[in-house]
């Protein structure tokens, strides 16, 4: 980084981003990583007080410097969910990687991304024009606009859960992973490892329509293979869970396959 | 930009540039407990708390510190004596290298000040962002649980071995009923099987606390990077980005005109000096294939110049205004491909001598054979025949390879260095910078892991040219991504087994060829495929055998030492093999090994013509034989831990409530090496002080293995001293006696060796000395203990009234005394290997679920350090087995060269791992000793394949049980 700025109001943060060569910095876990030199100047968010993690109309707001270790402890993120945050990242990164980056970098293989998109998560975004918000499929397909900021990631913590997941090891970053949500009569599945970022896929042909890339850990092939086993598996566990009353038996709901 | 943050409870301003990490800033502030594992946080080696919480100082930088708390664990050290935590830590072992110290304790800290009991689950958990390659994990977690008590008030009893009767006599095996519990106890407790044959000590054999403890424990500057020479200069090295290629023209201009940069070395102005960077005892095994800088490049990675420069980030900047002309030249990456008509020619240079035929890559053509191999497999009832390819993985020590050199006040070389073999390097360093070696000294601080890695004098030699082109201190340390592709590997190999066994399971020849990458250096490959053929060839008995092996080049990173040499190769090959031909046989896996294995008193027949200096057949009369194996014992303990019985229970085998789960237990035998004869030497030199202390001087270097402990605790039980009276010195090539170095299976047995016969020449006139102050006629009737000499009338003197007399009263002298030692033989341990796996046969996942070793290393001089050897390495060689595998890309690029693309285990994914050492009385070793370090490597892969095999019918016989490796191998057996 060639410069350093910590603005202390929203505001100053978007208008300091509005330059060139300006970057948002919350947990660093990916910026400050890379050594290579650069011309980039870092806005760090940390001053803006996006960190805290709201519960107002059945639906869990994290703040975009919200880091997945605080979203791993609240009370206010179902259990399931925040297991899968603490396994987003080891116990020293996982203090300072936040949820804004966790969007911003939209990680193909990231299962917590998987699981916000099986919670309807939705993000705000604070820009020159003023303040709106996003489906995270939108987000995870199209970026961030540019010269807008992240300011929360929002879900709908209701439901049944099941995840599944193939790795080298049990902590290592699954290969493909499934996270499977079920609320209100709709099941939506998320997948992970098999399209360049985490999408919701088709519960009835989970592999329908992807083209995933393969590489050493995975190729194309094994990762549709997997894509069918986890989400079945995914689809058995949940429906093997105890009905609520305002829901149709899973593997018969509503499909969920936009995201938005 | 000044800023302001509070460090251990004070509040500090600094400078600090924008794009400067906290661990930066923390070192220079002398925060030197903050160490570096990697730019990108993952290795939590740079771990402190932030604002109360653990987290990586890598990825922080020093300006989002501003208006922050920190801590370091530098704020426990407010008195002489051990914060409980870091106590707890000493007791237990947890330590190794201790490089990761710092962290593992603030984590600590942290969590038990949010919860005084923490679960299991919680405090690895804790541990999973602080990768530790050396203990498993199994002692750190004691260690929380060890300081959760005593900061609750708990006085925990002290940390040692659960000792257990023999279930053999010895020799013979034995009925293990499926009622029959394995014992109780935490798993980082080792189960120790004494032999009656060993009688009890004061010293050794015991628990003791590490002597480099409280170093560790306090984060005290002990490794290479924390001393800051004044004036010090900062080394890169600018690598080649092609795997093979000529150098057309290299411009350093722009390099050399950048304000800061010092100097700029490559082929152009480097002498061209052959050398073989193994580090390995003189003279080096040919050939001697490397220059400090050539003009031709043989893999990505390899060297091209080096810059030193005021700072790191000029030096780096210097390094991308270097321009380089190649003529790029093609490639051969595989084995099986590189002796191939139309294969590249890696070396076809006029100045390397002995490989053997350049044209075909070979460099090596070796064989090795016994007894009338034609004539028995005629004779077979059956003939297997197998092949099994091996892969490259890396070392990944925690500290990179780090090396600071300088002129000292008399012009001579110092080089302050992370390796195993300070007087190797000393040597082989001499030639390459025009120095004598009497002009260099090289001194081996504390080193953060090394795993054969640090075997090799791979970057003193660019240190030294920059020290003296630019007469400055000059440090250069390699980054994460240059310690996989730039520093040393595993060897790959294709082995192929041929066996002949009779009608009765009696093998009567066995046939074992190994074809080895070298890669584009011949630096330990000869060596270390000898030992494969060693290993391959040495565990069974067999009329007839014969080893023969091609080594060849390839464009591949630089594959080296590795903890094993060679070892695991061989044995994965063997283990599945006799597996197989069990099965084939319909016999019992373990009774038809047992059938073959070898046995006290059996020759070691193949192995003397294994070895750099070995005979031929005709020219030996007379064979080393077995003396000692607690083999038995060790099938036993081991069996009933695993629960062997449950192999049987298709209830067990295939869970209900996991359909596609399948389960399974592996075995496989393990027998490895102990130094190598006629030739690991090591010295010693131990002296008396006022207060009947001892100084002890050892070139032995210990790399985290606790050896400095070891070796201690050998000489205190010499002298009749507890072992905080032996202050222990290595190594220092200007101060420590000899020593060949950390390989080989050979510390404590060479070593240690050494340093008894060292103490009992000071015992001996420490009697001598004690019978005069007493008037005594027979000085051999005194003994030493608790500090004193005791006469047999009941009367004593104090090692302190000798040592006051002796140099400040009457016929003034030093006692002291020095030895060396090199062994005429090579007693293996023995090992009993298992595993339990769980296999998803839908999505071919293997999860391995416990490891069990039972080890016979001798006597164990201390079984808590003993225990983390095997620990430690069994979960390396896990990652050999099951996750670890460089990757290159078609161009030869390794692809993933991080932690976590590269996957080693962490704390919160291990398996169960239990140890058993099991005691035998070899004679050959101080007090019985054996090796313990390169064994647990051996048996880890076999048995988890053979486990895989046990629970799903398929044979894998490549590396590593990756899921679509094994999903691919259930689809094409279904």
């Amino acid at each position: 980084m060639a410069a350093y700025h910590r603005p202390a109001t929203l505001d100053d943060a978007l208008e300091l981003l509005s330059e060139p060569d300006r970057v948002a910095l919350a947990g660093g876990t990916l910026l400050n990583a890379d050594r290579a030199p650069s011309c980039l100047e870092a806005v760090d968010l940390q001053a803006l007080g996006l960190n805290r993690i709201e519960t107002a109309g059945g639906e869990v707001r994290l703040g975009a410097t919200v880091t997945l270790d605080e979203m791993s402890r609240s009370p206010a993120v179902p259990d399931r969910l925040r297991a899968v945050a603490r396994a987003e990242a080891p116990s020293t990164l996982r203090t300072l990687a936040t949820v804004g980056g966790l969007v911003a970098r939209r990680r193909s293989d990231s299962l917590l991304l998987a699981a916000l998109l099986a919670h309807r998560g939705r993000v705000a975004l604070a820009g020159p024009g003023g303040a709106g918000e996003v489906g995270l499929a939108e987000i995870l397909g199209e970026g961030v606009p540019a010269g807008t900021l992240i300011t929360a990631a929002a879900i709908d913590p209701a439901g049944a859960v099941a995840v599944a997941a193939t790795g080298r090891t049990p902590a290592d970053v699954p290969i493909v992973a499934a996270y499977g949500r079920r609320a209100a009569g709709v099941v939506r599945i998320a997948l992970t490892g098999v399209a360049a970022v985490p999408v919701l896929v088709d519960w009835s042909d989970p592999a329908a329509g992807l083209a995933p890339e393969g590489d050493f850990r995975g190729s194309a092939e094994y990762r549709l293979e997997l894509a069918r086993i986890l989400a079945r598996r995914v689809i058995a566990e949940l429906a093997a869970g105890p009905a609520e009353a305002d829901e149709e038996p899973a593997g018969r709901g509503q499909i969920a396959g936009s995201g938005k | 930009m000044e800023i302001a943050f509070e460090l251990n409870g004070a509040a500090v301003a600094v400078e600090a540039a924008p794009h400067e990490s906290l661990r930066a800033v923390l070192r220079r502030l002398g925060m030197f407990s903050v160490h570096y594992g990697s730019d990108s946080g993952e290795t939590g080696a740079a771990a402190v708390l932030f604002d109360g919480r653990l987290a990586s100082a890598d990825v922080i930088t020093a300006v989002q510190a501003d208006g922050h708390a920190v801590t370091t664990v530098e704020a426990l050290n407010v008195s002489p004596e051990l914060h409980p935590i870091q106590a707890a830590f000493a007791a237990v072992g947890a330590f190794q290298s201790g490089y990761s110290a710092g962290a593992m304790i603030l984590g600590t800290k942290a969590l038990l000040e949010a919860d005084p009991d923490p679960s299991e689950d919680e405090i690895r958990d804790m541990l999973s962002g602080i990768l530790d390659r050396e203990t498993a994990y199994a002692k750190p977690v004691e260690a929380v649980k060890r300081a959760a008590a005593v900061l609750r008030g708990d006085q925990p009893e002290p940390f040692g071995p659960l000792i257990l009767e023999p279930m053999t006599d010895g020799v013979h095996p034995a009925a293990v009923s499926p009622d029959d519990p394995a014992p109780a106890a935490p798993n980082s407790v080792p189960r120790l099987v004494p032999s009656r044959e060993v009688p009890e000590m004061a010293v050794v054999g015991r628990p003791e606390v590490k002597v480099d403890a409280v170093r560790l424990a306090k984060g005290n500057p002990a490794f290479t990077d924390d001393i800051e020479p004044r004036g010090m200069l900062y080394a890169k090295v600018l690598r080649s980005p092609h795997a093979h290629a000529r150098i057309a023209r290299i411009d350093d201009s722009a390099a050399r005109a950048l304000p800061g940069v010092r100097a700029v070395l490559h082929h152009g102005n480097t002498p061209r000096v052959k050398y073989a960077s193994g580090g390995q005892s003189w003279p080096n095994p040919h050939p001697h294939d490397q220059v400090s800088f050539d003009d031709k490049v043989r893999h990505v990675g390899d060297r091209v110049a080096a810059v030193a420069a005021d700072t790191v980030e000029i030096a780096e900047e210097a390094v991308r205004l270097i321009q380089v002309d190649y003529e790029v030249l093609p490639a051969v990456f595989d084995e099986r491909q590189a002796m191939a008509a139309g294969a590249p020619v890696i070396h076809d240079e006029d100045d390397t001598h002995h490989i053997c035929d350049p044209e075909r890559n070979l460099v090596h053509h070796i064989g090795a054979r016994r007894g009338d191999l034609e004539g028995a497999f005629a004779a077979a009832d059956r003939v297997f025949e197998q092949t099994f390819r091996v892969h490259q993985v890396q070392q990944c020590p925690i500290e990179p390879h780090i090396s600071m050199a300088w002129l000292d006040s008399d012009e001579r070389m110092v080089v302050r260095t992370a390796t195993q073999v300070p007087f190797h390097t000393r040597r082989m360093l001499a030639p390459l910078i025009g120095m004598d070696i009497k002009d260099i000294r090289v001194i081996k601080p504390r080193i953060g892991g090394g795993f054969g890695a640090k075997q090799e004098m791979l970057i003193e030699d660019i240190a030294a040219h920059l020290a003296i082109a630019t007469r400055r201190p000059v440090r250069l340390e390699l980054d994460r991504a240059e310690e996989f592709y730039a520093s040393r590997t595993r060897h790959p190999q294709t082995i192929t087994f041929r066996t002949a066994v009779d009608r009765d399971g009696r093998l009567l020849a066995q046939d074992m060829y190994v074809l080895g990458n070298t890669g584009p250096y011949g630096t330990h490959g000869f060596t270390v495929q000898i030992v494969s053929g060693l290993r391959g060839l040495s565990s069974y008995n067999a009329g007839a055998k014969r080893f023969t092996c091609d080594v060849v080049y390839a464009n591949i990173p630089v594959p080296g030492a590795y903890r094993g040499y060679g070892g695991p190769q061989g044995e994965f090959a063997l283990e599945c093999h006799m597996e197989d031909i069990a099965r084939a046989l319909g016999a019992d896996v373990i009774d038809f090994r047992r059938l073959n294995w070898v046995k006290v008193g059996d020759e070691m027949d193949i192995a003397p013509h294994l070895g750099e200096r070995a005979p031929a057949e005709d020219e030996l009369d007379e064979y080393p034989k077995i003396m000692s194996s607690g083999i038995e014992e060790c099938v036993a303990q081991g069996w009933r831990e695993i629960g062997w019985h449950r192999r049987v229970d298709p209830a067990w085998k295939q869970p209900a409530d996991r359909p596609h789960v399948r389960r399974g237990i592996g075995f496989a035998f393990a027998m490895h090496g102990t130094a190598i004869p006629f030739l690991d030497m090591g010295g010693c030199s131990i002296k008396l002080n006022d207060d009947g202390s001892f100084n002890m001087l050892i070139g032995a270097t210990d790399l985290g293995t606790g050896a400095d402990t070891v070796i201690g605790q050998i000489a205190a039980e010499v002298l009749g001293v507890p072992l905080d009276d032996i202050k222990v010195y290595s190594s220092d090539t200007d101060v420590t006696p000899f020593d060949t170095g950390a390989y080989a299976s050979s510390t404590t047995y060479i070593s240690g060796t050494a340093a008894l016969r060292a103490a009992e020449a000071v015992r001996k006139r420490l009697k001598e000395r004690a019978a005069m102050l007493l008037e005594i006629d027979e000085p051999c009737t005194i003994e030493l203990r608790d500090r004193r000499a005791h006469a047999p009338d009941g009367r004593s003197v104090s090692l302190e009234e000798i040592a006051l007399d002796s140099l400040h009263m009457q016929e003034h002298e030093q006692i002291m005394g020095t030895a060396s030692h090199v062994s005429p033989d090579c007693p293996p341990p023995f090992g009993a290997q298992f595993a339990e796996v769980e296999v998803d046969v839908e999505t071919g996942q293997v999860t391995v679920t416990k490891l069990v070793m039972a080890v016979d290393c001798g006597v164990a001089i201390n079984p808590i350090t003993a225990s983390g050897q095997v620990e430690g390495g069994m979960i390396q060689a896990l990652g050999y087995a099951h996750c670890e595998e460089m990757v290159l890309d078609d161009e030869g690029r390794m692809v993933n060269p991080s932690f976590g693309p590269y996957k080693i285990y962490r704390a919160d994914e291990m398996p169960e791992t239990v140890v058993y050492l099991v005691q035998t009385m070899e004679d050959s070793g101080p007090f019985g000793a054996k090796a313990v370090a390169e064994i647990p490597k051996d048996g880890v892969a076999p048995a988890v394949r053979n486990a895989i095999l046990d629970a799903t019918g398929v044979a894998i016989d490549d590396l590593p049980f990756t899921p679509e490796r094994v999903w691919r191998a259930l689809r094409d057996s279904a």
